[in-house]
């Protein structure tokens, strides 16, 4: 049944770790089951200047899980007089999540930032908010095992920005092809200690 | 409790078609429910004829007996009409066996991977009852969700607007196939021990084997 | 008399007697059950290991009461059983009956390991794909052409050769025992290695397979042909149990 669910409205995330940046990327498709309503639904948000979260899986959870986190960050940061560093966001998020262990949000969310020493962070966490945090990529969404073996072969350490760049893009689209809940143009983010670099994509319109 | 008459057994395969050759490749683990592994090396891809091999992967014992009917009716064939069987009808006749149990099906993806009569590589995939096509990879097994993307996108170039379409030479696409299925083997806890790749070209079918990840 | 009230009044039944002890199949009677024969294995056996040693096999069995499990078939044949006995028994019988069909041949053939693997492998095959399977996992164990032979063949036609085969729980513990001091050294692992191997497997699937006793029996089958042990123990130390509450 929650296999259904998390594939209702498809989509599919993926984040990639590189020399001293990071890169996120989503689809863009909206749908009901097979019925395609929307192609301007990326999947990622800006939590702080330094780190993004992108969310896949049922798209109302999306909605109000990225409205949740906004208000925590900014209470955070009332509070804290500081930015919240992407360790501390990602724990937050599965404490979030868990608080609904019984009733879940259908999500896979993906955290990609660079902490206060630019150091870069990845990690993805279940719908019940067990993390895990990995030094190469994560996948998340309805393409998750096409985007697992895409990876897993193009995959290498320590790639600059723009080499990284085109691994996700690369490995994003030719996985999201394979996969009929997710498509319709693809949104990347390469983040570095400078800027924020943010792509879109074309990949098969259907 | 009743009896299920199917279980799988894990694996993937893959084939790639070049220009005057073709390439399959297939782990060899047999795996059992709930994580157990049977063996490490049980072969899944078989030679047929002298320009076209099979794999066929899910229910090992349904491949099994596949496998065993096609070399069968290769023989009968081979004393009715005093040839080999060329691939493409080779491809429908695997067509109409896998057809000829619809309603209690086996329960296997299958690749055959030969040359036409032309000389030219051609991959056949079909499904568990039959419907097949004609394509140039494809990938099949557990892992098949982990390989195929990965294919499309470095053999047929897809997404590399700048890159030059030539052919693909052999040694390119045995890195490929190794590539994937060392990707796989990672991943997918159903595909890994040894990877057997076969070559057919026109001087006939080559095996090699690898090593891959054993956890 | 009839003794069952709920019967007075109504038409005789011809497809139950009044008792309901058997169903007659042969009337053709809408309300009577379909004609069922999946069933579920009643007197099973638990676990075979069986694996190859320099020039032979080995194979055995933890048992459930004192039953043989072990049968040999031909010279060099050695069958392991694990699962329903009662379908061991017609699979006893059914080799049985083409391995003496094979010596009045007589045309100096014997059915081989080998052979009798294949039989094997496609009368259960046959069976699954009836619905009607022999519930067991088979182990076939012998010597042909010079070197061991290990087979296993299951009730849904699944069938593999390793140098290292077990069945039921044993797979997930015997397993990686045998595999660490089997897989590479087939060839030199010597009789006495393998015996202690043996022994060694067979303690641990007693510690931890509820439903095993610590008897056993071991096959070897050799170029001098096969030889079944008599009832093994496993040494065992419990001496823990006196750490645990509620041990006596």
């Amino acid at each position: 049944m929650s296999s259904e669910i998390d594939e209702y409205n498809g989509g599919s995330v993926l984040a990639m770790l590189g020399k001293n940046c990071v890169a996120i990327a989503s689809d863009k498709r909206f749908g009901m089951k097979l019925m395609t309503l929307g192609t301007e639904f990326p999947k990622i948000f800006q939590a702080t200047d330094k780190i993004y979260i992108a969310m896949a899986g049922l798209a109302t959870d999306i909605q109000t899980l990225s409205e949740l986190i906004r208000y925590k960050i900014n209470m955070y940061k009332l509070r804290e007089e500081r930015e919240i560093e992407p360790t501390t966001l990602a724990y937050m998020v599965a404490s979030t999540l868990y608080e609904r262990r019984f009733s879940p949000y259908y999500v896979s969310p993906l955290i990609a930032g660079l902490d206060k020493n630019n150091k870069p962070y990845i990690c993805n966490m279940d719908l019940i908010g067990c993390v895990t945090t990995t030094n190469d990529f994560v996948v998340g969404g309805a393409a998750d095992d096409c985007l697992l073996g895409t990876c897993e072969a193009l995959y290498e350490p320590d790639l600059e920005p723009e080499d990284l760049f085109e691994t996700i893009s690369q490995s994003l689209i030719s996985a999201v092809d394979r996969n009929a809940a997710s498509g319709w143009g693809a949104v990347v983010h390469v983040l570095t200690p400078e800027r924020v670099i943010t792509r879109t994509l074309k990949t098969r319109q259907d | 409790m009743s009896f299920y008459p199917y279980t799988d057994n894990g694996g993937s395969a893959l084939a790639i078609a070049g220009e005057d050759y073709c390439l399959l490749a297939s782990d060899t683990r047999q795996s059992g429910e709930d994580y157990k592994i049977h063996a490490g090396y049980v072969p899944k891809a078989f030679k047929l004829t002298d320009s076209c091999v099979y794999a066929g992967v899910g229910f090992s014992a349904d491949g099994v007996a596949l496998v065993k009917r096609v070399r069968q009716s290769i023989e009968w064939y081979r004393h009715a009409h005093e040839k080999t069987m060329s691939t493409p009808a080779l491809a429908q006749m695997i067509a109409t066996v896998l057809y000829s149990k619809r309603f209690f099906p086996y329960y296997v993806g299958t690749i055959l991977g030969g040359l036409d009569e032309n000389g030219r590589g051609v991959v056949y995939s079909f499904d568990p009852v039959g419907s097949f096509e004609a394509e140039l990879h494809k990938a099949v097994g557990s892992g098949a969700e982990l390989i195929q993307p990965f294919l499309d996108n470095q053999v047929n170039l897809k997404f590399l607007p700048e890159v030059e379409r030539t052919p693909l030479p052999l040694d390119v696409a045995l890195q490929i196939a190794k590539d994937a299925f060392t990707s796989a083997a990672e991943r997918d806890t159903k595909t890994g021990d040894y990877l057997e790749i076969f070559i057919i070209d026109r001087e006939g079918v080559n095996v090699e084997r690898f090593d891959l990840k054993r956890d | 008399m009839d003794h069952f009230p709920n019967y007075w009044g109504m038409p005789p039944q011809e497809s139950f007697d009044r008792y309901n002890i058997f169903q007659d199949k042969t009337k053709n009677n809408a309300i009577s059950d379909p004609t069922t024969n999946t069933k579920q294995p009643i007197v099973t056996g638990t676990s075979v290991i069986a694996f190859k040693y320099k020039d032979a096999s080995f194979g055995s069995l933890a048992r459930y009461r004192e039953v043989e499990r072990l049968y040999p078939v031909g010279e060099y044949t050695v069958l392991a059983s694990s699962g329903d006995f009662s379908d061991f028994q017609y699979v006893k019988h059914t080799l049985d009956k083409i391995m003496t069909k094979e010596y009045y041949t007589n045309d100096g053939h014997i059915l081989g390991t080998p052979h009798i693997y294949e039989y094997l492998s496609q009368v259960m095959y046959h069976r699954r794909s009836k619905l009607n399977p022999l519930w067991n996992a088979f182990v076939v164990g012998g010597y042909h052409n010079g070197e061991g032979y290990l087979g296993y063949v299951n009730l849904l036609g699944t069938t593999f050769q390793a140098s290292t085969i077990t069945t039921g729980i044993g797979m997930y513990m015997a397993s990686p025992l045998l595999r660490k001091a089997v897989e590479g050294h087939e060839d030199t692992l010597t009789e006495a290695e393998a015996v202690d191997l043996v022994e060694q497997v067979m303690r641990v699937l007693y510690y931890r397979d509820s439903q095993s006793i610590n008897r056993y029996q071991r096959a070897k089958i050799t170029a001098q042909g096969v030889e079944i042990s008599p009832l093994l123990s496993a040494p065992t130390d419990w001496s823990i149990g006196k750490d645990l509450r509620g041990y006596q």
